[in-house]
């Protein structure tokens, strides 16, 4: 595990000392926070923007009213995983996309893959933070889970968690591979080599 | 210069190789026949992509081709919003509780679960939303129970509501519904036979009357109306709410969104007369 946390610090080093990734992290953080805050009421922003006589600076301000949200609509626990998956998605990203443009797109395939499973779950968290919205009271209904996901012990807010867990190690996966992606592997043989 | 001097130039350029090609046809038709129609084609296209005006017209008419798609995607939007507050059943003196003033300008409908954790944040929201109103809001009341998340209590909570409501009229609605938010940990916690006899007795209620109406299921029918109208007008959570201007157009609410969002919203209804 430390090897794999000094491979992070050491990518972090590599990746971040490019200001744009800090920027494209970030914007994407950004956007990942103001969807999971908005996503119940994506409807009426819609409306309130296109729809309504109201000027400009009303509709943005209730739009940016709406972030307050994540203090009212969210319990500590989802509240705290939203951020953590929205700062974890922008960094993640970030690096893959620095492993794509190095033409390591094999490397950062797995990498995605796991992100992608971390986005689905998170979504699903995130939808279970309040009592129902979006994804629990139209996708999941369909599929029969509701009273699946009544019966966990946090109703449903383990997606979330599972989310972060996915995109952390998502993250250690890219940090190795950008880093010294056989470190690790030559530190355990080494030792192997010694016990013989 | 214009469009239309530019295409003329282009077309009187390709009229000039035209004749030129036709006067080649003479000595050598079939062979010169392909390469002169391409060199015709290569110099009106030409001509066009660097005048730029090719361009131009191409962006002009993808940025039509999105407005379009746009404008009819807000109406689509408008539309669904419209149907789904069609399908919401009027609000009646008789038949709703209502806090407020009842013949307000604005009203904000509100689906909510005793049950529900955030419910009980957006019932605090709306009492002081309404409280500061100046009479301009009135919030009426209606059951929507999450059966999946809190089976049993949210839906019996709902009918003592009721109860409590045909005992001793909105006012002891309203009452039954502060004291319980007050009471309860949310969350099927709610320890359902001490918390209901106590609050019926706290707000004045025949204890006897009250259990016997419980006890009857003589509010179960009106509870699941409820249900029927919220799913039916798009509702999937609870607490969703509505804000509807006195000229009907409505503004659907998801969740327990801070007393800001709320009241914008209101001054936002009230801009449509």
């Amino acid at each position: 595990m430390r090897c794999h946390l000094k491979n992070l610090r050491v990518a972090f080093g590599q990746v971040f000392a490019d200001h744009s990734y800090i920027a494209l992290a970030s914007m994407l953080a950004l956007l990942a926070f103001l969807l999971a805050v908005w996503f119940p009421n994506l409807g009426l922003l819609a409306q309130v923007f296109s729809g309504s006589n109201a000027p400009f600076k009303a509709t943005v301000g209730m739009a940016l009213s709406l972030l307050g949200g994540i203090g009212t609509n969210f319990s500590l626990l989802s509240a705290s995983y939203t951020i953590a998956i929205a700062i974890l998605f922008g960094i993640t990203i970030a690096m893959i996309v620095y492993l794509v443009k190095q033409r390591r797109t094999a490397a950062a395939g797995q990498s995605i893959a796991i992100a992608s499973g971390a986005v689905v779950s998170g979504v699903i968290g995130i939808g279970c933070a309040a009592c129902g919205s979006l994804v629990l009271g139209v996708i999941l209904p369909s599929l029969g889970a509701v009273g699946a996901l009544a019966a966990l012990p946090l109703n449903g807010e383990e997606f979330g968690i599972l989310s972060v867990a996915l995109l952390f190690v998502s993250l250690l996966l890219i940090s190795n591979n950008i880093a010294e992606p056989i470190t690790c592997g030559l530190a355990r043989s080494k030792k192997i080599q010694l016990h013989q | 210069m214009t469009l239309s001097s530019k295409l003329s130039k282009v077309i009187w350029a390709g009229l000039v190789l035209f004749a030129t090609a036709a006067n080649a046809q003479a000595v050598n038709r079939s062979a010169l026949d392909a390469a002169l129609i391409d060199q015709i084609k290569a110099t009106v296209i030409k001509e066009l992509r660097d005048s730029g005006e090719i361009d131009q017209a191409v962006d002009a008419g993808i940025g039509r081709y999105i407005e379009r798609q746009r404008a009819q995607a807000q109406q689509r939007e408008q539309r669904q919003v419209a149907s789904q507050a069609a399908k919401l059943r009027p609000v009646s003196k008789g038949r709703d509780h209502i806090r407020g003033n009842p013949s307000a300008a604005v009203t904000l409908i509100e689906y909510s679960d005793f049950e529900c954790p955030f419910c009980k944040r957006f019932h605090a929201t709306a009492k002081q939303v309404v409280d500061e109103s100046k009479g301009n809001l009135k919030w009426v009341y209606r059951h929507y129970p999450l059966d999946e998340l809190h089976p049993v209590k949210a839906r019996k909570e709902a009918v003592a509501s009721e109860c409590a409501a045909e005992l001793g009229g909105n006012g002891a609605f309203w009452k039954f519904a502060d004291r319980f938010f007050d009471l309860t940990p949310s969350n099927n916690r709610t320890d359902i036979d001490v918390v209901l006899p106590k609050i019926a007795s706290e707000i004045g209620l025949d204890k006897a009357q009250f259990a016997s109406c419980l006890a009857s299921a003589r509010h179960d029918s009106r509870v699941a109306e409820d249900v029927k109208d919220v799913v039916a007008a798009g509702g999937r959570g609870t607490p969703w709410s509505l804000i509807v201007s006195k000229s009907g157009k409505t503004y659907p609410l998801s969740g327990a969104q801070p007393y800001a969002t709320v009241k914008q919203l209101v001054d936002l209804a009230l801009l449509d007369k």
